[in-house]
């Protein structure tokens, strides 16, 4: 009953309206393409500022086969997701713990609250010249730029999970005869879990974002130089094909995150809703 | 008239005889206050059917309904969970539209919601952007009513309801039957001509719930409003209406309408008081085995 | 077994289980306010000293690798006195001020009454929910090179980029807001009188404010992000364009300061946004929701 929008009459068929919805969307999406290509076509804009949608999909399928610079689609997007999976782990298996800890040990907070949250203000871009000078244009620049930006989500949500775990739970437990470290593993962890795994998924949806970033402005390789490439050559079709990769690749991927957390986490599914 | 006419019939279609019940033979037939002619109904429900359309299904809520509230009458309707009663309540105030039937309000077919039938929800349903004073005065605000008469109708309201003292509080400062205080206040403050209460005291504990049922019995007799009032507790239904209104399990009809007269010697006692009384428990005890055998039927 | 080690337990032993176990339940403590305080100043100079120490003349860390600190406060003073890059620090960041705040206000302007009319009206979602849908997954970096291409290195690609960056979450957070509103409130002005209008001004959108409001904050923290981006990229002015540079010429210091003072706008945003939110929604404050 709470589902029906606030306007829509109550008695308004509620389940009905999704394939509508569906409809309706896919034909907004539609009427837009087809209103770009006619555009596009019409010649007000140069092809070279505003291509159309087909040379776009053409384009997709050429740099699908062939070498631009430096590799093929799918080689950058490789590169990237190598160095995407790479900082987030890193972020995931730092930042989890530590999580953990500052909500499990308060005393631990005054000793890391003030420099994290003197450094979590500047945004992972910024890092970019500082991580050039240390690294040079190597894969861990891009990776220290993508765990940056995925390293606060793991602890917030981490620390955020466990400090909301009501705290009758961890009583039963060590009423039940558990200690420490078995009442966080089998109590505290597991209630936690839905949140945790959100901030992973926050995790690496930043961090993909700090990559592309991070990848505009260093590197020989990844989506994020193809498109900066795109605009020296002035192919704004390479431009699209690249945010369209990245794009898709990320919504994939956050989709796929979505299937695992329903499937891992079947229970407190609910408890996982609260964003970063 | 043709109006008075249809009352006429429709009363005798209420009236029920319920054999174990002495008053009940001319109940609805004769309000207890005016016996003259039947007057046109404050609010008519004629033929009320409504049906949810659904993935799995139409969902009969109601079979057609019809009930007539006089001025000043207090209907109480029970009911066991699920028949339909919040769909009535809804289709009375104007905010669903019947699949069959129409609503009246003194004769004429009544327009959509509005400020002439407030609603008393179940949950408070307060704003929680305004404090106490703007939820009260959010009627008169919208109607357009001068600062003045509104701060004024506010004040009374605050005063009647023991609000005073909070009426610069959010909502959310306040405890359940404060809140629930306020929203009765906020649908009296812009004098409606007819209250729609939907399960008002559901929510509360025993002792506020108690206290409430004691202020609407007084505000009765000082105010004199058009009320229909749902209710799952019997003791509830008999205590403060003079007509209690039995639907039976869904699709929901009305079963049985019982009037309680207004000279039964419990009358203006408290209600922990009245519901020892033998007449009363035969009232309850009445009411009871109807809503078990519809509990059962289902 | 059991009797003989109770046996031999020894009384030591039992007063260390006990101070054990006190060193434990105080792990588990907060600290209370001053000692809070205290071991986070602490903390705070123990980080400075072994900054300072790892990066003295000779120390493990060279100065190009990571300034002293003494190096970054002479920068700053350097920086705010003398001109930098063509202009003066201030300018620098009114430049990148001027773009962040006009890309976001821009963004908002089309974004919160989009997302209102999304959350209220169901064809409104319907239509244009699908097409954020689309463009949500497209960080708001990449469309960088797009709107170079598109208007060059100047002022209007940058405000171009942080618009596209702050549309998404003005126009989703304001959606979402509105259309969680509870149906009860609605009904409620309704039979109190008030037309579709007052309901969507009075109880509507007032009791979405503090969702609008932290929407606005998420797309002010979205914009400031890109814009750092974008002036890493595109710019010859602006606190990324000072990052940059400094990284290009090995000016460490300058480098340390422009990030510092980075993080200090977005911190101030994001807190000002946030008391933003308790003045113009006192009643957020203790709602339970
Ligand atoms: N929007 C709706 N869509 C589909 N079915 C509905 C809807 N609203 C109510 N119903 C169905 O109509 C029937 C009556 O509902 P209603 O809320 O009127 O019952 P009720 O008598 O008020 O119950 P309770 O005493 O529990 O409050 C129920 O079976 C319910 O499932
Ligand atoms: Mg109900």
């Amino acid at each position: 009953m709470s589902a029906s929008p606030p306007l829509a009459p109550p008695s308004a068929r509620p389940r009905a309206a999704v394939p509508a919805a569906l409809i309706v969307g896919a034909a907004s999406i539609a009427t837009l393409v087809v209103a770009w290509q006619v555009v596009a076509m019409a010649g007000i804009v140069p092809a070279r500022v505003l291509p159309t949608p087909l040379d776009v999909a053409l384009r997709f399928a050429t740099l699908a086969v062939e070498t631009f610079s430096g590799s093929t689609l799918e080689g950058h997007a490789l590169a990237s997701l190598t160095r995407w999976v790479i900082g987030a782990a890193c972020a995931i298996a730092l930042g989890i713990p530590l999580g953990v800890a500052l909500a499990w040990l308060p005393p631990l907070r005054p000793v890391i609250a003030p420099a994290f949250e003197l450094l979590r203000f500047i945004p992972p871009f910024a890092w970019v010249p500082i991580a050039v000078l240390w690294f040079g244009a190597s894969t861990t620049t891009q990776a220290l730029i993508v765990f940056i930006a995925a390293f606060p989500a793991c602890v917030i949500n981490a620390h955020l999970g466990v400090s909301l775990v009501d705290p009758i739970l961890p009583r039963a437990a060590a009423m039940l005869g558990a200690g420490g470290v078995a009442t966080l593993r089998r109590v505290v962890l597991p209630v936690a879990a839905p949140s945790i795994f959100t901030g992973v998924r926050i995790a690496f949806s930043n961090g993909w974002m700090a990559l592309v970033g991070a990848e505009l402005v260093v590197g020989k390789q990844g989506l994020g130089f193809l498109i900066s490439q795109g605009q020296i050559n002035d192919s704004v079709t390479t431009i699209m094909v690249g945010m369209i990769a990245i794009g898709a690749l990320g919504a994939l991927i956050d989709f796929g995150f979505q299937r695992v957390e329903r499937a891992w986490l079947p229970w407190l599914a609910f408890g996982a809703k609260r964003a970063s | 008239m043709a109006r008075v006419r249809r009352e006429a019939r429709i009363v005798t279609r209420d009236a029920a005889p319920t054999p174990h019940i002495a008053h009940s033979a001319a109940v609805g037939a004769v309000s207890p206050r005016d016996a003259s002619p039947a007057p046109v109904p404050k609010l008519e429900l004629r033929g009320i059917a409504k049906t949810f359309r659904t993935d799995h299904g139409d969902v009969e809520a109601l079979a057609p309904c019809d009930l007539a509230v006089r001025e000043g009458e207090l209907v109480m309707v029970v009911g066991p969970s699920g028949c339909g009663k919040s769909t009535l309540m809804s289709i009375a105030a104007g905010l669903e539209a019947p699949t069959s039937g129409e609503v009246r309000v003194d004769g004429r077919p009544a327009g959509p919601a509005g400020p002439q039938r407030t609603v008393v929800f179940q949950r408070f349903a307060l704003f929680p952007s305004e404090t106490v004073e703007g939820n009260i005065a959010f009627g008169l605000t919208v109607a357009g009513v001068a600062r003045a008469e509104r701060e004024a109708r506010v004040a009374e309201q605050l005063e009647l309801m023991g609000l005073a003292r909070f009426r610069r509080a959010w909502p959310h400062e306040l405890s359940g039957g404060m809140q629930q205080r306020v929203a009765i206040a906020r649908a009296l403050a812009v004098r409606p001509e007819i209250l729609l209460m939907d399960e008002p005291f559901g929510a509360l504990d025993a002792q506020t719930r108690t206290v409430l049922q004691g202020e609407i019995s007084r505000l009765r007799r000082v105010m004199n409003y058009t009320v229909l009032f749902i209710t799952h507790s019997v003791e509830e239904a008999v205590y403060l209406g003079d007509r209690v209104v039995v639907m039976s399990s869904r699709p929901g009809r009305i079963r049985r309408d019982i009037a309680i007269p207004h000279d039964e010697p419990w009358r203006g006692l408290e209600i922990e008081d009245a519901s020892m009384r033998e007449e009363f428990i035969r009232y309850k005890r009445e009411i009871w085995e109807l809503i078990r055998t519809e509990i059962v039927r289902e | 077994m059991a009797p003989r080690r109770s046996h031999a337990e020894p009384v030591p032993t039992a007063t260390s289980g006990g101070a054990t176990r006190a060193w434990r339940a105080a792990w588990r403590r907060e600290p209370g306010r001053a000692a809070w305080t205290a071991i986070a100043i602490g903390s705070l100079c123990v980080m400075l000293g072994a900054w300072a120490w790892a990066t003295r003349p000779g120390g493990a860390i060279p100065a190009l690798f990571l300034p002293p600190p003494g190096d970054v406060a002479a920068s700053f003073v350097r920086l705010v006195s003398r001109p930098y890059l063509g202009s003066t620090f201030g300018a620098h960041v009114l430049s990148s001020l001027d773009v962040v705040i006009g890309g976001w206000l821009l963004a908002g302007a089309v974004g919160l009454p989009l997302g209102i009319a999304m959350g209220w009206w169901r064809r409104a979602r319907w239509i244009a929910f699908p097409l954020f849908q689309v463009l949500r997954p497209i960080p708001p970096l990449a469309w960088i090179p797009l709107a170079i291409v598109w208007l060059g290195i100047g002022e209007p690609a940058r405000i171009f980029v942080v618009f596209v960056a702050a549309l998404v979450p003005w126009v989703m957070n304001s959606m979402q807001a509105v259309h969680s509103i509870d149906g009860l409130l609605v009904r409620a002005a309704r039979t109190l009188g008030a037309s579709d209008r007052q309901i969507l001004t009075r109880v509507v959108c007032r009791t979405a404010l503090p969702t609008l409001v932290a929407g606005a904050r998420i797309a002010l923290g979205n914009a400031w992000t890109t814009l750092i981006a974008a002036e890493l990229l595109a710019a010859t002015s602006g606190l990324g364009y000072i990052a940059l540079n400094a990284s290009r010429t090995l000016e460490m210091g300058i480098l340390l300061v422009s990030m510092l003072v980075i993080g200090v706008l977005g911190a101030a945003f994001s807190f000002g946004m946030q008391a933003l939110a308790r003045v113009f929604a006192p009643w957020s404050r203790g709602a339970r929701t």
